[in-house]
């Protein structure tokens, strides 16, 4: 297992590079100045030519990317523009927020997916398995940034349950963590719950149709045993895949979720770094969240391998 | 093989409720897209100040947006957007994405640089390398169109590739490698009819996703022009209005939710009848 | 028959004094010290570092931590701050200051004249304000520990409301700091004197701004920027949320005690709303569309006054403020009449003329032939692009073709600097305290006006130091921006804020938002 493990981690590395370039590049052609920005709407072209100078954005295109790569290869960041920190801790300080709300919004979708896509296929057919299927595909198919712009009108504003936006950090104040991630958590997990409810039935029927179910069946074991013992636990596999494919979509989704509900996440960072044109922070947080990425489906590969013992690595 | 299977493939799809029901919804989006002019009432692009954010009344079907513009022609011309977006970001990942998943599968050597690429570019959140694109690119139809089929092309290029190499092993392959064909032409009258299936599942999913991204774009600001009717425009102009004016962000957002669930619902069906390996029976 | 008439006016005269003294007695209750105010803005600083930077959450922000020479009272006159006075040599080339003695800084040092002579020598090579005064300075020096002179190249006006302007301001740092950070790097050690100090700033989640106890308030009574400020809040929590939906909605539960730059369509909710008062801010802005002058179409005078009488403000003003009376007004003054000094009535000026027939002969005039007008607006200031697409309208009606970029703002700041890539640019002008802070009339702000008439009053405006003169200088500039068109003048346009009823002595006569002297009811 040690060489498969190493041949994946190594095939890592001209992927990243690959991924640094391209961000390097695409950020540095976009049009705007990060300069500009920071020095507000009265500032004269004057001014703005020596603050240029001052952060080294007048070299050429080339020198910037080496002496980029240098400074990762040294686990350098380089220096927030805005944020009057290194990126690396810029970055350190917006993980918490991030990985809190996706691990609960990943809760919520394995809570509302997993179960709805075993009752369904346990029923299928059913008024049961057609309902559950209609609500999962109206879960993809609703804008998340539109559903939680509702859900913080209605539970909010009107009702009064929850707090609108804001985040508390779960270590110093658990309770207030919870009461901020509420809506968050569920208005992205709806979304990512529709697809793991999909998989999670079609998995599940296929495992139901497997020979050693019907003997189980065939011995006299109760359906209810039948389909909740023996089914889940080998329809479980691909389940875990699918919730490893889920948890790089939600790093996308929390994007938009962090801006509406004023999460202080990568996500938000990201979209206002791009909007500032704060070049060292986008690359940061690029190079973070396709390194998370790629070690997410490490893990999901390796837990993969774990729970099915007919992958084995060549 | 494939001549056998079609007659049998459309009999399944005429009689799959979900296909039905799918195309049917879907069937009005592209009637609405076509006679935008004729089926709405007023020109969606002017703007009438004095007759700001009025509710739905006889006059103004779905109301009013903060521009005083009807959100019943602004909906009906948003559909085409939409539906331009949707076809034509799925048309151009097929082609991209057969153009690689074939080379990819059919030539060893070039796989594995093609492959990191698409690694490369998957390893990106999707929608935070469309907004990267968009500030790259600027705001317009096109550029939403280039930035999504970007972003979405390495699915079906991953998708492709896979099918090609469980295809290219078979025995009907191999006999025609051994009888001298060329590989383009193995390529082209072989393995790529059996690529439709796969293709037309994907392609109505990438549709969907791309309908809805486009929507999140402009919710971000970096989609299309915001004074062009989209559906994803007009539910942004709408959502500091809500609650003063929830008909501004309310209707586009469920013709946009209506034009997912009809092509997810396609799609579902498609692959119950078109793709054997996860048809259940 | 007139007695018992008198008795009774007298009578209700009395009533009426009677109940007013009791309500204002009823409302002014006495301050509490103590609790944590939360405030939500638009988004994050870029610095903190007012020397540095014009942008506005710079200046709101770091007026509570920095203070300069002078401020501005409520007529935004210029009044004496960390000085205790000044004194104007005959010639008028010699000014002299006298520092309040026995002020000291957060880090616990006493400010001294070397503290002002660095940090002013600073801001003068960075700030717009700062620049435009010290090209007219010939030396700048200590003569005692509390005394500092400012030696003229020639008469100015503009020297004391240069140190007053809130924005871009002439903050007094640490001599230490002002000469540790050169004039382009941005100041990232923040020591002030005033009544807070920063207490820690964690981007995107909060600024923590806590009282400082060795603050020594002036004795005057609070006067607009300035005058006395007392820290009654333990702490200040600049809270950066930049949806602004969400802004509103957690000002209506609770969660901040304020919001600033909300939506104009919420103010009916939040008036509805029984917790919390809405503010109208003036004067905000006044919306403009800037042409290039440097190159392309917008070079042609007649376009650009054709582009002037095609307009019909009023409808686009009421639009950009959500249909509501409360949030314009309609004037013609390049200061707005909030500062009262430079506020003009001149009538009959070419302004909101609503003539399509004389639009459409200077179009002809012109010679323009459909050529697109390259015109840039940005969403991220959705005013901006409001009226953007409501001026597109009106000007294409007449005959116009208007090409309508919509881009973000770091795209809008960085093209405007290139005369090659637009026609014109939307943006909007706050307060200028002085008429020659306002930076469109010069030639180095984007846009560039260089018309040299217009540059000689400028020079004129400079060095005039009489006040019914500069007056009248100020009145024949007016009249030449009608002629000459350097940019449009819209209408004003007003902001909306929120209070929580618990936030009490809130200042709502200032233009930006000041938090000292402000004390929580919790």
């Amino acid at each position: 297992m040690a060489p498969y493990l190493l041949r994946r981690v190594l095939a890592v590395i001209p992927v990243m590079a690959v991924v640094v370039t391209i961000v390097f590049l695409l950020i540095h052609l976009i049009p705007g100045d990060p300069v500009s920005v920071m020095l507000g709407p009265d500032a004269t072209p004057a001014q703005i030519q020596g603050t240029r100078q001052a952060l080294g954005l007048d070299r050429p295109l080339y020198e910037q990317l080496l002496a980029f790569y240098a400074r990762v290869l040294r686990g350098d960041l380089g220096h927030s523009y805005f944020l009057d920190r290194p990126v690396t801790r810029a970055l350190a300080e917006r993980a918490e927020p991030t990985i809190v709300l996706m691990l609960s919004a990943l809760l919520v979708a394995v809570v509302i997916g997993v179960p709805s896509g075993i009752v369904a296929a346990a029923h299928r057919g059913s008024p049961w398995d057609r309902g559950l299927m209609l609500v999962s595909l109206l879960g993809v198919c609703v804008p998340g940034f539109w559903l939680s712009l509702n859900f913080i009108y209605f539970f909010a504003v009107r009702l009064r349950w929850l707090p609108a936006a804001g985040y508390a950090s779960v270590l110093t104040d658990p309770v207030g963590a919870l009461t901020y991630m509420v809506l968050p958590a569920v208005s992205l997990g709806f979304n990512q719950s529709a697809l793991i409810a999909r998989i999670s039935r079609s998995c599940m029927l296929e495992v139901l149709q497997q020979d050693y179910i019907r003997t189980a069946r065939a011995k006299g074991l109760s359906p209810r045993v039948v389909t909740y013992v023996h089914g889940f636990r080998n329809a479980l596999v691909p389940v875990v895949a699918v919730i490893g494919i889920t948890t790089a979509i939600l790093i996308g989704g929390a994007v938009v979720t962090e801006i509406v509900f004023n999460i202080p996440g990568l996500g938000r960072l990201i979209i206002s770094a791009i909007l500032r044109r704060d070049y060292p922070v986008v690359q940061g947080v690029v190079l973070v969240t396709a390194a998370a990425y790629v070690f997410i489906n490490l893990v999901v590969d390796v837990l993969y391998a774990f729970i099915d013992p007919r992958i084995r690595y060549d | 093989m494939t001549e056998a299977a079609r007659p049998t493939w459309l009999r399944r799809l005429a009689r799959n409720p979900s296909v039905i029901v799918g195309a049917a919804v879907l069937l009005v989006f592209v009637l609405a897209a076509f006679l935008a002019d004729a089926v709405s009432t007023h020109n969606p692009t002017r703007l009438v100040p004095g007759n700001r954010l009025t509710p739905p009344s006889a006059q103004n079907y779905l109301g009013t947006d903060e521009f005083g513009r009807d959100v019943y022609s602004l909906v009906i011309h948003g559909s085409r957007v939409s539906l331009l977006v949707g076809v034509t970001t799925m048309l151009l990942t097929s082609l991209g994405g057969v153009a690689v998943g074939l080379v990819a599968g059919y030539n060893r050597r070039l796989d594995t640089i093609v492959m990191r690429l698409m690694d490369g570019l998957m390893a990106f959140p999707a929608i935070l390398l469309a907004i990267a694109l968009m500030a790259a690119r600027g705001p317009g139809v096109w550029n939403v169109i280039m930035a999504l089929s970007i972003v979405y092309m390495p699915r079906t290029a991953i998708l492709i590739r896979s099918t090609v190499l469980s295809i290219r092993e078979l025995d009907y392959i191999q006999a025609a490698r051994a009888l001298g064909r060329r590989d383009l032409a193995i390529a082209v009258r072989h393995i790529l009819p059996n690529c439709v299936g796969p293709l037309l599942v994907q392609g109505s999913f990438i549709f969907a996703y791309a309908i809805l991204a486009e929507a999140i774009l402009g919710f971000l600001g970096v989609g299309v022009p915001p004074y062009v009717p989209s559906w994803g425009n007009v539910i942004a102009s709408g959502k500091n209005v809500i609650r003063e004016a929830f008909w501004v962000s309310l209707f586009p957002g469920a013709a946009l939710t209506l034009a997912g669930l009809s092509l997810n619902l396609l799609g579902d069906g498609l692959r119950d009848v078109l793709d054997p390996r996860l048809r259940v029976q | 028959m007139a007695g018992p008439f008198v008795f009774r006016r007298a009578l209700v005269a009395f009533v009426v004094v009677a109940l007013v003294t009791a309500a204002s007695a009823l409302a002014a209750e006495t301050p509490r010290k103590g609790g944590i105010l939360r405030i939500g803005n638009l988004g994050e600083p870029p610095a903190l570092d007012p020397h540095w930077t014009t942008a506005s959450i710079t200046e709101t922000l770091t007026n509570h931590i920095y203070e300069g020479l002078y401020s501005l009272d409520r007529e935004k006159k210029p009044i004496p701050m960390l000085a205790e006075g000044h004194t104007v040599s005959r010639d008028g080339l010699t000014y002299t200051f006298k520092l309040r003695q026995g002020i000291t800084f957060h880090n616990g040092k006493e400010m001294t004249s070397e503290d002002v002579v660095a940090s002013l020598s600073r801001w003068g090579k960075q700030s717009i304000y700062g620049k435009a005064l010290f090209a007219q300075v010939a030396d700048f020096k200590a003569v005692d520990k509390y005394t500092v002179e400012m030696k003229l190249k020639e008469k100015s006006a503009i020297v004391l409301v240069s140190l007053a302007v809130p924005n871009n301001f002439g903050a007094i740092y640490p001599k230490e700091i002002a000469e540790k950070f050169p004039p382009q790097v941005k100041v990232t050690e923040y020591i002030g004197t005033g009544p807070y100090k920063l207490a820690e700033w964690k981007p995107d989640q909060y600024i923590r701004m806590v009282r400082f106890a060795e603050y020594k308030s002036r004795n005057e009574k609070p006067n607009g920027y300035g005058g006395g400020k007392t820290a009654y809040v333990d702490e200040i929590r600049w809270v950066p949320v930049p949806e602004v939906a969400t802004r509103v909605a957690q000002v209506e539960t609770g969660e901040l005690d304020f919001a600033d730059d909300l939506n104009l369509d919420a103010f009916d909710r939040l008036k509805r709303n029984p917790a919390v008062r809405p503010i109208v801010s003036k004067p905000y802005y006044w919306l403009v569309a800037v042409f290039n002058k440097k190159e392309g179409l917008m070079t042609n005078q007649k376009l650009r006054q054709a582009w002037q009488a095609a307009l019909d403000i009023e409808p686009i003003m009421k639009n950009v403020a959500g249909g509501k009376t409360e949030f314009y007004r309609m004037d013609s003054s390049l200061a707005p009449v909030e500062i009262t000094t430079w506020h003009t009535k001149i009538q009959g000026l070419p302004w909101n003329e609503r003539n399509t027939e004389k639009a459409k002969r200077l179009l002809q005039e012109a010679g323009y032939k459909k050529e697109p007008v390259r015109f840039l607006a940005t969403q991220e200031y959705k005013w901006m692009y409001d009226f953007a697409l409501l001026t597109k309208q009106q000007l294409e009606d007449v005959g116009f073709n208007i090409d309508l970029q919509v881009v973000d703002w770091a795209t809008l700041v960085k093209r405007r600097n290139n005369p090659k890539e637009y026609d014109a640019f939307t943006t909007g002008m706050g307060a200028f305290y002085d008429p020659t802070h306002h930076i469109y009339l010069t030639a180095s702000w984007p846009g560039w006006t260089t018309d040299e008439d217009i540059a000689r009053v400028q020079a004129e405006l400079a060095r005039e130091t009489d006040h019914k003169k500069r007056v009248a200088l100020w009145e024949k500039q007016t009249r030449q921006f009608y002629e000459k068109v350097p940019v449009i003048r819209y209408g004003d346009l007003f902001g909306l804020r929120a209070a929580r009823h618990t936030v009490k002595d809130f200042d709502e006569g200032n233009e930006r938002i000041r938090f000292f002297n402000v004390w929580l009811e919790k």
